[in-house]
């Protein structure tokens, strides 16, 4: 069976979807039967609301998850109190969210369950580090509609991105979407030596000069960059942001100069379009980032929200041709039931 | 009063109530909903359970029950609401069941550390290990629950179905069939629960309420030893000996700035404090507010050493209270603000606090103002400071004044950034109606326009 063996090599895992309907509970489900199967012990959350019956956008039906024998989940007391599963609670978190207390609970006789869990990144990683300490081998996260910050390696070291019909009813669109973040997500990391002088840098942006050391740029906010005159690149055509990468920031540096390399903390900060990244790229310019997050696989979800089914083999295929890596039917690994 | 309002009336006990550490949310509503005591003997009691705290803290001997106790208050949940629940005879869920009996065994060893500690007497807490036995039929011995199989005959066999029908992919239906039989059981389960804990109700409210209080406790303990506060008497006056703001000497401290304590001591009556601009008279009226509050809410007080007249509030004109809002002018809301304050000084013993009354109107008419306001206030049982630049005003009262600008008190150059080092802020006894007249002095100093004060020089001249 695909995929699943390289899971193994990671202690968490981020489930992030391009858009919504693109099948991440269908492809959840399908790791956590085959995680069982091994004997894994594993922790299961998510971020933000999600796992409802009913898809709340589109009123599809949406797959329940299902958890087996000895394996821990998360999820809000409202939630919690719903499940068709037997369980053992085991903790309650004292932080409270809209569906009550984050509970946390092992399970003694497999079932469906309807997962929430943190709204924030920070409690995410309280509650990732919670599973771990409670002896689970790897907490995957589940997530939810256009929260792709779970899927920074700050928070889980590896990732499964879920794509399919709900993106676009074009296979050529669909493909070009998926590619373009493909690209970001698979950009290359600088060396090793430079990323312990970045990573602790909060905030700004910064010149490096040819030593490799960091120089404030003195500028608050990349947000404010066009109204700024100050030069960019006194200290070379290396630079790092260290917060949000804009489209803003890319065209402004672009129009600077030449083969200027931008380091971004990591994939979930740059909040750029394929127009202003293209443009970049056509005047030399490179991205990179601090930090890589492991692309696992890539998954397919041929069945749109709407109804319409893509072909499922011409699209993985002109998928995986694009993004030369394998790309999976989540309907065909996991038939629905 | 409550710490909670309290602290919106003066942002220096606010400083102090941001800096007690507590360990859980529960801590920090029984700190926020601690009165200000006004009985002696309340006080008194008050004291001395903080007293054994700080005891418990320091007794090296005793570091692995301290850890315990810590340990315990960190995983303590507020179970206020859930609590009111059961109270009200309202059927608790699994998760609340969960928390009851999480809580009936962080009460058991919290008590167990609090004997060892000595702190028995300052936390007496209910035994609850009935409910922890009631909600742990299987033994175990910890917090994890569910609802199992012993507590009633037909879990077992469904349950035993259930998992041969989830195993080999049974008929969905009757798997379906099951679960909703489950959920009933369990839901029976929980309402019996529910009615065995209803006598238990008050224990465990009173064993949360004790850990909560031994967390506000813990947290008091430590902010004494950590700012070495200490313990005031109870007297007919209010002296501090080196007295301190904890806020700004930890601003003075950052900005590696001298700060320097003062003596004080008052009675009832009124101080009339005196002195050159910057010579902190204003610091000086909201430290003794501060030092006040914390002592009548329990605390020691932030000075060598210390006696305290305990009042019925602490009330204070200090600062801008301009209120634009209500179209009110400074001068208004001051007026109206004093007006209020005697008004209450006729019927309660206070701490009462005025900084530089009628300074925003004319000098004539404000000092006049003063005049009154001394007059009214020095017969009262209130120990009432009252700062002025007004001289000359020949009122009976006390008089203190702050030494302030001494010009050979550092050997280095004066310049407006150091200015701070040549300040004595000490007081004497004032025998004299003047005050100092240094304005001129220290707008020199501090590089104002030349002209300007020569100008101003030469008017007092003529």
């Amino acid at each position: 069976m695909p995929f699943v063996r390289d899971i193994l090599n990671y202690r968490s895992l981020s489930i992030v979807g391009l858009d919504k309907n693109t099948g991440k509970t269908v492809c959840l489900n399908y790791i956590l039967r085959r995680l069982n199967s091994l004997g894994i012990p594993v922790g299961v959350t998510s971020i933000g609301v999600d796992g409802e019956q009913v898809d709340s956008v589109f009123a599809t039906a949406k797959p329940e998850i299902t958890l087996y024998e000895g394996m821990r989940f998360i999820t809000s007391e409202q939630h919690y109190l719903k499940r068709q599963l037997l369980s053992v609670l085991e903790h309650v978190d004292s932080r409270r969210t809209a569906l009550g207390p984050l509970v946390t609970a092992r399970v003694l006789l497999r079932g469906k369950a309807l997962l929430s869990g943190a709204a924030t990144t920070g409690v995410l990683r309280d509650q990732i580090q919670l599973l771990d300490s409670m002896g689970s081998r790897l907490a995957i996260v589940d997530g939810a509609l256009s929260r792709l910050s779970l899927a920074s390696p700050t928070v889980t070291e590896a990732m499964v991105l879920a794509t399919g019909a709900a993106v676009s009813a074009s296979v050529k669109q669909l493909v070009a979407r998926t590619l373009f973040q493909y690209r970001l997500i698979c950009l290359d990391e600088v060396d090793r030596d430079l990323r312990p002088r970045l990573s602790t840098i909060e905030s700004g942006l910064w010149g490096i000069d040819d030593d490799g050391q960091p120089h404030d740029l003195g500028i608050a906010s990349v947000f404010l960059i066009g109204r700024s005159d100050t030069d960019l690149l006194r200290y070379g055509t290396t630079l790092f942001a260290a917060g949000a990468v804009s489209d803003r920031l890319l065209r402004t540096l672009a129009a600077k100069a030449k083969g200027i390399t931008l380091i971004a903390r990591d994939f979930t900060k740059l909040f750029i379009s394929p127009e202003a990244y293209n443009d970049f790229l056509r005047r030399d310019g490179r991205l990179m980032v601090l930090q890589r997050t492991r692309l696992i696989a890539v998954t397919l979800n041929p069945t749109s929200p709407q109804g319409f089914v893509l072909d499922s083999d011409a699209t993985c295929h002109a998928l995986a041709d694009a993004l030369q890596t394998p790309v999976y039917d989540v309907m065909k690994i996991n038939p629905p039931q | 009063m409550k710490i909670r309002e309290l602290v919106k009336q003066d942002p220096g006990f606010q400083y102090v109530i941001d800096s007690m550490e507590l360990m859980s949310s529960a801590g920090r509503r029984a700190m926020l909903d601690t009165d200000f005591f006004v009985d002696p003997g309340a006080l008194e009691a008050e004291w001395n359970r903080s007293d054994s705290a700080i005891d418990a803290t320091l007794d090296s001997g005793n570091r692995r029950a301290y850890n315990d106790l810590r340990h315990c208050l960190m995983q303590l949940h507020d179970l206020q609401g859930t609590l009111a629940a059961l109270a009200s005879h309202t059927t608790l869920n699994e998760v609340e069941l969960f928390e009851i009996k999480n809580l009936a065994l962080l009460a058991g060893k919290a008590s167990t550390a609090i004997a060892s500690l000595g702190l028995a007497e300052a936390l007496p807490m209910p035994v609850v290990a009935d409910v922890f036995a009631l909600l742990d039929p299987d033994r175990t011995g910890i917090a994890n629950f569910y609802i199992y199989d012993s507590y009633d005959p037909r879990l077992a066999p469904l349950r035993r179905e259930l998992r041969s029908l989830q195993e080999h992919e049974g008929d969905p239906l009757r798997i379906g069939e099951l679960l909703a039989e489950q959920n009933d059981i369990q839901n029976s389960v929980c309402t019996a629960l529910s009615d065995r804990l209803l006598p238990f109700c008050h224990d465990l409210s009173t064993v949360m309420e004790q850990m909560a209080y031994a967390d506000f406790l813990l947290a008091k303990a430590e902010l004494s030893l950590r700012w070495h506060l200490v313990r005031p008497r109870l007297g007919d006056h209010t002296a501090f000996t080196a007295l301190f703001n904890p806020r700004l000497r930890d601003n003075n401290e950052r900005l590696g700035l001298r700060y320097q304590p003062v003596d004080i001591d008052v009675a009832s009556g009124v101080t009339l404090v005196t002195g050159a601009n910057m010579a902190g008279k204003t610091v000086l009226l909201k430290t003794i507010g501060t030092a006040q509050l914390m002592a009548q809410c329990g605390m020691r007080v932030p000075a060598e050493a210390a006696v305290l007249m305990p009042v019925e509030g602490v009330v204070a004109s200090i600062g801008d209270e301009q209120n634009e809002m209500n179209g009110l002018s400074s001068y208004a809301s001051e007026i109206i603000k004093i007006s209020d304050i005697l008004q209450r000084m006729r019927r309660e013993r206070l701490l009462v606090l005025i900084d530089e009354p009628a300074r925003t109107t004319n000098p004539v008419e404000g000092k006049a103002l003063v005049q009154a306001i001394i007059k009214l206030m020095e017969p009262m049982s209130s120990v009432t400071l009252i700062t002025t630049h007004y001289g000359q005003l020949g009122s009976r009262c006390r008089r203190l004044r702050v030494r302030g600008f001494v010009e050979d008190m550092a050997d280095v150059p004066l310049t407006p950034q150091n200015i701070n080092r040549f300040i004595d802020y000490s007081l004497a006894e004032d025998t004299g109606d003047d005050v100092p007249h240094e304005a001129l002095r220290i707008a020199a100093i501090l590089g104002c326009d030349e002209e300007l004060i020569s100008l101003a020089h030469s008017n007092i001249n003529q």
